[in-house]
Order: C-alpha cells, then sequence, then structure tokens
C-alpha cells in the first residue's frame, strides 16, 4: 500500500470519528532550552540531595555507587573494580566524551586500556576489530549525560567516541558523573530531551539514546530474577564531587 | 496458534487448562506477584493517579489527529534517513520484511520481543524465505525453541518449568543444562551473544514512536532490544499505526507508568529512544532503517466500536487481575493476545466472529478497567461484542433465543411478576443449598460452567409494597 492510500485511510476514519473525549497532548515547554538551563540552575543548589536520592534508587535497582573528590581519583576506583573480579580488559568512551584522559593512569593500575576512536572508523574491518574489543573486554567505562534521581537511571547519548557496546557487551558497566548530570524527576527529562531536539544542543550526534537502569535483567524462568542475561551483569555509578570539565 | 488447535472449542481449551496441575499453580503465583508489584509501585507513586489520566487523555488526542500525527512520524524518519513502508494486511506486513531480508542478503535474523510481529506471525514468513528468526527475549526464545506461542504478554513463558526448559537446552542446544534458572540464564546468554554478532537483520516491534523527532522507542529489561537495534547492519520496526505520542514530553508521562504496571518496577531496565540509522561518527547502529506500520484493523476502530482498545501499552496487567485468565492461561484463549484486552484485540484484527465464545470469557467484573494505566473501559466493549456476536446472528440460535426471550419478559413487568411468581415454585426442583447448580435441556448450557441465583423468596416489588406501613 502506498503513503498517500495508507493515510487517506486513516483520515477517512479520523474525519468520522469525534472522539470520545476532549483531549490534549501534553503541554510541551516552549523554550525548552532556556527551561532547561533554569532546571539546571536549581539543581545547581540543592545538588546534594538529588544526589542522595539518586544513590537511593540507584543502589534499589542493584546499581553500585561509589563517589571520588576529583576525576584524578576515579581510575584507583575503576581499578579496584577490577580487581575485585579478576578484570583486565577494559574499553573506554574516548577521552574527549569522558571530559577526561584516564588511558594512561588506568594502564599504570594494570589495566589493559582500549580507548574507542573519536572519529568513525575507516573501514568495515576496522569496524570489526572494535567491536571485537568490546565483546570480550571485562569493563566498559563510559560518561553519563543524565543521571534521573526518581528512578536511579543512567542516561547516555550515543555518537562519535561513544560506542553503544562501551555500555552493553562487558559484563561490568562502569560509569563515571558529577552533579551536572543530575535531575529529579523524568518530567525534567521530558523538557532536556525536547530542548536537545529543539532549540538546544544534544550532548553528541548519535542515532541512540538509551536510559539505563541498574543491570540486564530477566525474571522470565519461573520468575526467577536472574541478572547480566545480555546487558552487563554489574552496574557501577562513580560520583565526582568536582565538576568533571571544570 | 494453529487452526487444528482453534478448531478446538473454547470450552475444551479452558477446560484443558483448568486441569493442568503445573498451569493452575504457575499462573496463580505469576500473576499474584505481578499484582503486589504494580500495587507497591504505585501505593509509593503518589502522582500516578493523575499521570493515568494525563496519559489516557494524551491517546486520545492523539488518535483525533493521527493522520497528522502519522504525517510528521513519516517525515521525519525520512529525513533521517530511514524508510517507511505501509502494511494494510499482516501479509503485507511479511512481504515487505522478506523483501528487505532478500534485498540486504539476510541470513540470520534476531528479534526483540515485540507482539506486533508475533500478530503477523513473522517467523513462519522468514524462514519460508530462508532466513533463520532468532527470538533473543529469554522467554521468547525458549518458546521459539519449544515450537510454541507465548502465554503472558510480558512473561511469555510463565506457563514453563525450569526443569522444561532445562530439557529443552539439552535437547535443543545439545548442551547438558541443569534445571537452575542462573545457569540456564547463562546458557542463553552465550548462545544468543553469538547470534547478535552474526546476525544482519535486527527486527523488533516498538512500545512507541515519538512523531516530532522521528524515535521509535523500544523498552526492555534484557538489554536485547540494544542489542538488536546496535549490531545487525539492517534494522526493521514493525508498528501498529496506534503506538504514537506527540513529543517527548509526552513520552515522559507514559514511561512513567508503563513499567509499574507491568512489572512494578520505576522504569524497565533498557528503554532505547532510536532516530533511524546510525549517524556520521559512530561505532555501531544501522546502515539501514525501516519503519512498517500496520493497520491490520486498528484503522476502522479509530471510528468502531473498539476506538478505546488503541490506547493499549501492552502492559499485560489486565491479565495478572482477570478472575478468568488466571484460571486458564494464554494459550486457552487461542490468539496473539491473551486476557481482556487480548478478545478486544482479536476482535479488531481478526472479526468479531472470532470472539463469539471469547466475548462471554468474562465475569464483567471491571477488575481489568481498574488495573489497567490508561484506564480503558475493557467491560463496556466487551458487552458491546457479546451484542454484536448476538445481532450478526454468530452466536447459536439456542443462544439468541434464550435472550429473545428474556428481553420481552424485561419489557413487559406484569408478564415479568407472572414469570417470577412460576419460577419460585419452579426452582424448588433445582435448588441445592440456596444455589441452582444444574439445569435440564438446553438451560444446562447456562449451569455447566456457573450458577444461576434463585428467584427470591420475596421480590424487591412484594418488599416494597408490604413494608409500606414502616416506612410510613
Amino acid at each position: 500500500m502506498t503513503r498517500a492510500e495508507f493515510l487517506e485511510r486513516i483520515r477517512e476514519r479520523v474525519r468520522m470519528s469525534p472522539g470520545r473525549f476532549d483531549a490534549s497532548p501534553a503541554a510541551r515547554p516552549r523554550h525548552p532550552a532556556a527551561d532547561a538551563e533554569i532546571i539546571r540552575r536549581e539543581l545547581a543548589e540543592r545538588w546534594p540531595q538529588t544526589l542522595e536520592a539518586f544513590r537511593r534508587e540507584f543502589e534499589s535497582v542493584a546499581g553500585v555507587f561509589h563517589r571520588t573528590a576529583t576525576i584524578d581519583m576515579v581510575p584507583a576506583v575503576v581499578a579496584e573494580i577490577a580487581r575485585e573480579r579478576g578484570a583486565r580488559e577494559l574499553v573506554s568512551w574516548h577521552a574527549a566524551a569522558l571530559g577526561a584522559d584516564l588511558g594512561a593512569p588506568l594502564g599504570a593500575l594494570g589495566l589493559d586500556v582500549h580507548q574507542m576512536p573519536a572519529a568513525e572508523p575507516s573501514d568495515g574491518a576496522e569496524r570489526q576489530r572494535l567491536r571485537a574489543i568490546a565483546g570480550r573486554a571485562d569493563l566498559g567505562l563510559t560518561g553519563v549525560d543524565l543521571a534521573i534521581a526518581e528512578t536511579g537511571t543512567l542516561v547516555l547519548v550515543s555518537g562519535a567516541g561513544r560506542p553503544r557496546s562501551t555500555s552493553l557487551l562487558p559484563p561490568c558497566h562502569v560509569a563515571v558523573f558529577d552533579r551536572t548530570a543530575l535531575l529529579e524527576s523524568l518530567r525534567q527529562v521530558g523538557v532536556f530531551l525536547e530542548a536537545w531536539h529543539g532549540d538546544g544542543r544534544p550532548p553528541a550526534g548519535g542515532a541512540a539514546i538509551n536510559f539505563i537502569t541498574g543491570p540486564s535483567r530477566t525474571a522470565d524462568i519461573e520468575l526467577t530474577l536472574t541478572r547480566g542475561v545480555h546487558g552487563p551483569k554489574e552496574v557501577h555509578a562513580i560520583f565526582v564531587e568536582q565538576p568533571i570539565r571544570g | 496458534m494453529s487452526d487444528a488447535e482453534l478448531a478446538t472449542p473454547f470450552r475444551q481449551r479452558a477446560g484443558g487448562a483448568m486441569k493442568d496441575a503445573f498451569l493452575q499453580e504457575a499462573l496463580t503465583i505469576a500473576t499474584t506477584k505481578f499484582i503486589g508489584l504494580r500495587r507497591e509501585a504505585f501505593a509509593s507513586f503518589p502522582e500516578g493517579e493523575a499521570l493515568r489520566d494525563r496519559a489516557r487523555a494524551i491517546k486520545e488526542a492523539t488518535l483525533q489527529h493521527l493522520d497528522r500525527h502519522l504525517e510528521t512520524l513519516i517525515d521525519n524518519v525520512e529525513r533521517l534517513g530511514g524508510h517507511v513502508h505501509f502494511a494494510a494486511t499482516p501479509a503485507e506486513a511479511r512481504a515487505i520484511i522478506v523483501d528487505i531480508a532478500r534485498r540486504t542478503g539476510a541470513r540470520i535474523a534476531v528479534k526483540s520481543k515485540s507482539m506486533a510481529t508475533e500478530e503477523i506471525h513473522l517467523n513462519e514468513a522468514l524462514e519460508a524465505a530462508g532466513v533463520t528468526p532468532v527470538e533473543t527475549d529469554l522467554g521468547e526464545y525458549i518458546i521459539q525453541l519449544a515450537h510454541e506461542r507465548p502465554s503472558h504478554i510480558i512473561a511469555p513463558a510463565i506457563h514453563k518449568t525450569k526443569g522444561q526448559v532445562a530439557e529443552l537446552f539439552t535437547r535443543e542446544l545439545k548442551r547438558p543444562a541443569e534445571p537452575d534458572p542462573e545457569a540456564l540464564t547463562r546458557i542463553a546468554r552465550a548462545e544468543l551473544r553469538e547470534k547478535f554478532l552474526q546476525a544482519d537483520l535486527g527486527i523488533t516491534g516498538a512500545n512507541f514512536a515519538v512523531a516530532d523527532t522521528g524515535t521509535v522507542v523500544l523498552v526492555t529489561n534484557e538489554g536485547n532490544g540494544r542489542m538488536v537495534t546496535s549490531l545487525p547492519r539492517v534494522h526493521v520496526a514493525v508498528m501498529g499505526v496506534e503506538k504514537m505520542v506527540p513529543s517527548f514530553t509526552d513520552l515522559m508521562v507514559f514511561l512513567a507508568i508503563l513499567a509499574k504496571s507491568a512489572t512494578g518496577q520505576k522504569l524497565s531496565v533498557y528503554t532505547s529512544l532510536v532516530r533511524g540509522p546510525r549517524r556520521a561518527g559512530e561505532l555501531e547502529g544501522p546502515e539501514e532503517f525501516h519503519l512498517v506500520l500496520l493497520d491490520g484493523g486498528r484503522i476502522a476502530q479509530i471510528a468502531g466500536p473498539l476506538r478505546e482498545a488503541l490506547s493499549c501499552l501492552r502492559c499485560g496487567a489486565c491479565l495478572n487481575v482477570c478472575p478468568v485468565y488466571r484460571q486458564i492461561g494464554g494459550h486457552a484463549y487461542g490468539y496473539t493476545y491473551p486476557g481482556p484486552i487480548g478478545i478486544l484485540l482479536t476482535a479488531m484484527l481478526e472479526g468479531a466472529s472470532a470472539v463469539k465464545d471469547l466475548a462471554h470469557a468474562s465475569s464483567l467484573c471491571g477488575a481489568c478497567a481498574d488495573a489497567c494505566p490508561v484506564r480503558i473501559d475493557i467491560p463496556r466493549m466487551l458487552i458491546e461484542l457479546r451484542r454484536e456476536v448476538d445481532e450478526e446472528k454468530i452466536a447459536p440460535w439456542t443462544e439468541r433465543l434464550a435472550f429473545a426471550l428474556l428481553a420481552m419478559l424485561f419489557r413487559r413487568p406484569r408478564l415479568y411478576r407472572l414469570a417470577a411468581k412460576i419460577g419460585r415454585v419452579v426452582q424448588r426442583l433445582f435448588t441445592r443449598d440456596g444455589r441452582i447448580r444444574a439445569l435440564p435441556l438446553v438451560f444446562g448450557e447456562w449451569t455447566r460452567t456457573r450458577d444461576l441465583p434463585p428467584v427470591a423468596p420475596r421480590t424487591f416489588q412484594e418488599r416494597w409494597a408490604a413494608d409500606k406501613d414502616l416506612r410510613a
């Protein structure tokens, strides 16, 4: 069926029905970028409460929460997570996407670090090679674009230097964030999504935005909760007190 | 379900399910657990009730301008480099997807859980075209290996024991498996991980599509939705036209109530918002993105008696609370969509004659409407369907005659009073412990599955007349 025929079919039925009651979709922010900015500014004053709420929710979905003073202290936390799990290989977002280059210090702590390139792979073979690394790595290190306190959720936007697989293929995902990512509610997330696709700028130019609320889980066999079915079995969030980008 | 299975009358299928002791226990445990989880989730979410009203209003508002929203969605998907296809029937949808598979030389297709692709029986069509479809939701994977169909919208394999799954894995995967959910899940992870990396084609449904940004939204707990939309070269999303929401602001309202209604989670583990094929600079994501818009009977209902059912989010909450579903499980319904909402969707997709028995598989208690996150008045539409089944002469003549006689009686007060008097005498023959449990002849059809309350010793009218003095 063609687009015109299909739409005409719908148009005809829509004309025939006045609807069951008066209704309107949700009122959208008129200037979402400005509204997002206001939310950020308001939250800047009460981030400790928001962080505490986030920690509570994140832990209730089996996330593991860590806290450090500065970004320089993150590699030690990551190395400790690796040591406890006997993990060696780590795949990481590009330094520009993380906001800091942690490759050298992580390497110095004995980890085998693969930083994903900031540019698109030159050919299919290179793409396969990079994907294979993500496939065999023990740890995946990413940044966070939004952290939602209401639900304990991490929001990651895909793009150059921020592969989707880093937070998906390794059995353990470690995400690093600071107060600028914190939001209180899903409603606020709506404002940010509107801004990113409207009069504001998204954090990255990829085609996927992923909301991650704890480790991968299933209860499909006799309702027994089991973690790590396809995605990571563990999700760690490292909060950095000093804003990462200064 | 196969035609052979459908040839078994509904009553027999339901009867079989009720004699299956394991199924009975599994159903009770699962539905009771889901009910509790949902209740807890909303109890600690005071804004929930208002959001449910809001969500319903958004669905209704979207339907009122569905043509416009769809046009916006199509334009946006195409602007992003995706392709949009239009399928009036399941056969057209299958042909479109098989064609994409052929053209891209796909050999393995990984699928994330999708009721829309169940509905169009896509797997058989792919197999016939030489493409191996692999279900990747653990429950769906189990069902696929066992050559069965899902029995619950969100927990497709609740009717299987871990022992059965272990046997199935041992036999089908040639891997010795212990009856331990953790170990079985590990086996499935390893098997399916390989498939994700090999597959050329990723097929998904869509929980929502956001018109003004051309976004397809997928909600999963396992992460298979992310795999399927990130790793294969080609991504095909199949969605019923009713899955539209206008904006991201609207989307957030639905996300806030969907998982709470389904599994009691505040959000499902993964919510993926995907906009067309991968962009410059991205390592993963499909080179090609296709969106298949499916009618299959939905469009007619925009101005039809089942319009409200177009608001359904497929959360499964109405199944869990339904006293009928809890007794018979999903398979007995016989079609893709089980439970109270399933009866309406079956009528929508297959026509009213498909539900001539199912329309009566409800006590009309209203628990489904209470549980529904968007407050769909399912009982009202079930009554409509019963009338349609009756008026279209789909019901057996004895049933139609009985209801015609009753209707006549109800319209004539004197005749009604007389009938009550007669009934009070005649019923003595059949009343045991205050209930009429069995009637002879065709009337026995009624009492086979339910009791008939006897006529009261004194009718309301008689009491009203007798108590006149007291009232004064």
